[in-house]
């Protein structure tokens, strides 16, 4: 027995080795590991130990424990949908999209992939800085799909409902087979919310129970900044639980997320700045429509309007994207770039992210921007957010913290805990999906304010989950309940909902999760 | 239910109170009928009566409140009634004599020795070494035209290189100003405006003032703060910061080439400006809250820095006001609320531009119907006395309630109080 829980560790051993061989910070690591080896403070006679100790010193073992950290949380989960159905329905849906975008095509008379003349790489890259003045005539375009196309899409997918009475709505998830948590289970989830331990978000004159700190913030951002210089990524997750401060969380997130700048970050970026300028994507188009449509309207994200365009456009054509996510997202088509000779390079993956982007998408990049003014660092930030948690948001599957089981678990709390709405919303014949899904979709980006939003996402980051949304949204029904008794149509429920500028998340969590 | 308890329920319910209530109506004037200045005054049940009526409240223009306070209207106020602006609110607010009362002020510092009017000698961009002051350096170098060409000649053969900015006195919202980079184009204008043609233009003062060409972008963009502060007595000074500013954009992005010196939607970002570029967005107007840039500076450039040019510009707008409050006609019927305007450049430090004492309350965007909303809700409570009646012989000390979005920026009474000796130690740890 003994032996063989040996062999299992020697096994996943070599295996995380060989993937650690597979990576691009390998022959960074290796090359200081053997710098490390030939220097003095390294003895030939007790050669393992000294190298460890050395090792620990110079910092490279938090480099190597992160590594594997960051490895294990990006292991994409090799098994396919053990439920026929979503796989089916993803395929579905998939295809859908595909069709969508080759008609835009015919209808716009363009391709989905052309090389760019000359002379527009020239002035593309000329206002690379300020792609809001790069005209383009987007009238025709559409967002291929929007949140509510999608949630038709999943609201099908309980269809399958073996028998249903007359009076019974026919919308409700629950009819799928699949585990979500209970409020009591979601509590040992967040044990340190449920317990009514002090956060940062609730007030910000809380005093602090160590002694010598004016305030929890002071407390917090000392502990803070020792965790940062620290650099180990799992005790940068425990502590981002409790929320951080505004100052330390660009430093936080990308240690969390493994999205530090090297220098090959920086050439890869640049890379996909020439890839852009090079090749004209359809979606290139959706990409500017979509920011427009969204952050440049938004008074919290216009100013960043700039910025955003250039990381979605390189996020497009980021291949590593796809490669980590393969198994989660489907399968994107491989088209031909028009006007190139027919060669090896002359197709590609369209687009070379796997990533078709929905009427919204560039939400999920726009809060980095008050984190991070260098393009590259928060691409890089956002990019591991993405790969880590938001695809999850827009693909069918049944993990646990996929779309789906979100919306289950939602509606699941909002039956057990809020039974009294639940009647309402089905009295007056609404799926109460409808109300919330799009803060579901978006992770709440552009719906809180901004400092709102980022300790919402420490939270995502620091309990390693999404359960905190459908919780969030829970919280907010319940909060504005006596509000939407009052009302019984879906704009008027939607009216009541509109406005969430004034909600305090993380009080309003806590309360949620603290035991009555 | 005892004798006295009775008496009570009656004085509650019964008719002894109708004075009280009579007392209790509010009449309000008003010169500007805004719907943000309109609707506070529906919501607190006030009565709208003209200005020849007894009014208890009185909104007025600067106009209005300089003719009722002139000696030839011969109007007395009586205790209940309480007036938008102080008579001479031009102190602060005309751009000439705002720089002519903060030289004033920091002379007056220098003579008595106080340790706020040190000096030192810092490098200019072009290299030059000029002497500064360290603590009160918070407006752009700025001469008034064409009283003081000559000193102007000299501070601007210090460095040639830099770029001028020219307003005209009296007037606001960004017409009439423009850049000059060279003497010559100054001489240019000096003489067109003294021509015959012209005669109206000699009268007009302009200040010149050293141009910020360093300012903090964001996204590329340049942009200046808005703040609200109102201040209800300068003598004692008690004065309030409204915590919802807001940040005003540039539509297009931050050039200082020669070629774009005449384009002003690359340098004002007045919104009665801006509104006239190709690129202004009707939903957000440009604007950017406060709040927004203070999480954006704290994420990007950490938590020291951000607190010290949240304090500056506290410190700014504090001794801005200090630098008028000798001069002002501080009469106890006057209240006033200021917008003041602030350049932040690329080293983070704020840069007083200008200040004034009727800031728009139209509304562009629903926040800043919002936002405005609240500035007047709070600033009438902060006014008025707990009762809501307009009464001058209140001691003007709200309650944290009543603040609302204001916070204290500094009340001097209250600080006598607190430290009976020596005040100006008491301002100089808050404030530092």
């Amino acid at each position: 027995m003994e032996g063989r829980h040996e062999d299992d560790k020697k096994h996943t051993a070599s295996k995380l080795a060989e993937e650690i061989k597979a990576l691009a910070v390998y022959k960074s690591l290796y090359s200081d590991v053997q710098k490390l080896a030939s220097s003095s403070i390294v003895r030939k006679d007790d050669f393992r130990q000294t190298l460890h100790q050395a090792m620990k010193d110079q910092g490279l073992e938090t480099k190597f424990r992160n590594t594997i950290y960051h490895l294990v949380k990006t292991h994409s989960n090799k098994n396919k949908d053990p439920i026929s159905l979503l796989t089916k329905a993803s395929g579905q849906w998939e295809k859908r999209i595909h069709k969508s975008l080759n008609s835009m095509c015919t209808d716009l008379e363009t391709a989905l992939a052309k090389t760019r003349p000359q002379s527009e790489q020239e002035e593309l890259l000329e206002k690379w800085n300020e792609l809001s003045t790069y005209t383009l005539d987007l009238s025709k375009y559409r967002p291929v799909y929007a949140p509510k196309d999608f949630l038709e899409v999943l609201i099908t997918l309980s269809g399958y409902v073996p028998y249903t009475r007359e009076d019974e709505p026919k919308w409700e998830f629950a009819h799928l087979p699949l585990q979500v948590k209970t409020l009591d289970q979601l509590r040992k989830v967040f044990p340190e919310w449920a317990n009514g331990e002090p956060l940062l978000g609730v007030n910000p004159n809380m005093p602090s129970s160590v002694p010598g700190f004016a305030s929890l913030e002071a407390e917090r951002i000392s502990l803070g900044e020792r965790v940062a210089i620290l650099g180990y990524a799992p005790v940068v997750q425990e502590y981002l639980k409790k929320g951080s401060p505004q100052c330390l969380r660009a430093k936080l997130w990308s240690q969390v997320l493994g999205s530090d700048i090297q220098a090959s970050h920086l050439e890869y970026f640049a890379q996909l700045k020439k890839d852009v300028l090079e090749i004209d994507l359809m979606i290139d188009k959706l990409i500017f429509k979509d920011v427009q449509l969204t952050a440049s309207n938004d008074d919290q994200y216009f100013v960043f309007e700039d910025l955003l365009y250039q990381v979605m456009l390189c996020f497009s054509r980021d291949s590593e994207v796809m490669k980590k996510l393969k198994d989660s997202i489907g399968n994107p088509p491989t088209v031909t770039i028009k006007g190139k000779q027919t060669s090896a390079d002359s197709v590609t993956v369209f687009p070379p992210s796997g990533i078709i982007p929905f009427h919204g998408f560039s939400m999920y990049a726009t809060p980095f921007c008050y984190l991070y003014d260098d393009p590259a660092q928060l691409y890089y930030t956002f990019r591991s957010f993405y790969i880590r948690y938001w695809h999850r948001l827009h693909y069918i599957s049944t993990h646990s913290q996929g779309i789906v089981s979100l919306c289950l678990l939602y509606e699941r709390l909002l039956e057990a805990n809020e039974p009294l709405l639940w009647i309402h919303f089905r009295n007056i014949n609404i799926n109460p999906i409808r109300v919330v899904f799009k803060w579901l979709m978006r992770a709440f980006s552009g719906h809180l304010p901004p400092d709102q939003l980022l300790l919402l996402w420490d939270a995502i980051l620091g309990y390693d989950c999404l359960e905190i949304l459908p919780l969030l949204a829970l919280a907010i029904l319940s909060f504005r309940k006596e509000n939407i008794f009052q009302v019984n149509t879906i704009q008027n429920v939607d009216a009541v909902l509109a406005d969430l500028s004034t909600i305090s998340v993380i009080p309003l969590l806590q309360l949620a999760l603290m035991k009555s | 239910m005892n004798q006295d308890a009775k008496k009570m329920a009656n004085s509650l319910y019964g008719r002894v109170n109708a004075p009280a209530v009579e007392r209790c109506r509010v009449n309000f004037c008003t010169d500007l009928e805004k719907s943000v200045l309109m609707s506070n005054f529906e919501r607190r049940a006030w009565n709208q009566v003209g200005p020849d009526d007894e009014w208890n409240f009185y909104w007025a223009s600067t106009q209005t409140c300089r003719n009722l306070f002139s000696v030839e209207s011969g109007y007395r106020m009586n205790d209940n009634q309480i007036i938008n602006h102080f008579p001479n609110h031009y102190e602060l607010s005309r751009k000439d004599l705002l720089v002519k009362n903060i030289k004033r002020y920091r002379k007056e510092l220098e003579r008595e020795g106080n340790p706020l009017a040190e000096k030192a000698e810092v490098v200019l961009h072009g290299g030059q070494v000029v002497t500064r002051y360290v603590h009160l350096d918070f407006v752009p170098v700025t001469f008034v035209l064409p009283a003081d060409y000559n000193m102007f000649v000299e501070e601007y053969r210090k460095s040639p290189q830099s770029t001028w900015i020219m307003k005209p006195c009296g007037k606001s919202q960004g017409t009439g100003i423009f850049l000059i980079n060279k003497l010559s184009k100054l001489k240019k204008w000096s003489r067109e405006a003294k021509t015959p043609f012209h005669p109206q233009l000699t009268k007009e003062s302009y200040v010149i003032s050293r141009y910020i060409d360093n300012p903090l972008l964001i996204g590329g963009k340049k942009f200046d703060l808005r703040l609200y502060v109102l201040v209800t007595s300068f003598r004692p000074l008690k004065a309030y910061l409204f915590q919802l500013g807001f940040c005003r954009f540039c539509t297009v992005k931050y050039d200082t080439s020669v070629t774009e010196l005449d384009n002003m939607y690359v340098h004002l970002t007045n919104v009665s400006v801006q509104k006239h570029g190709g690129d202004y967005n009707n939903i957000h107007g440009g604007k950017m809250t406060v709040q927004n840039l203070r999480l954006y500076l704290e994420g990007t450039q950490g938590r020291a820095v951000t607190e010290k040019l949240f304090a500056a510009m506290q410190w700014l707008i504090v001794h801005s006001l200090k630098a008028v409050s000798s001069v002002m006609a501080n009469d106890r019927h006057c209240f006033e609320c200021y917008g003041y305007d602030i350049i932040i450049d690329n080293q983070l430090k704020p840069w007083l531009v200008e200040v004034n004492a009727s800031p728009s309350l139209t509304s562009t965007t629903v926040n800043d119907r919002i936002l405005k909303y609240k500035l007047i809700d709070n600033m009438l409570s902060v006014v008025l006395p707990p009762d809501g009646v307009p009464d001058v012989r209140w001691n003007k000390i709200p309650s944290a309630e009543a603040m609302g979005n204001f916070d204290l920026l500094i009340d001097e009474e209250l600080i006598e109080k607190e430290e009976p000796s020596g005040h100006s130690r008491a301002l100089k740890t808050k404030y530092k």
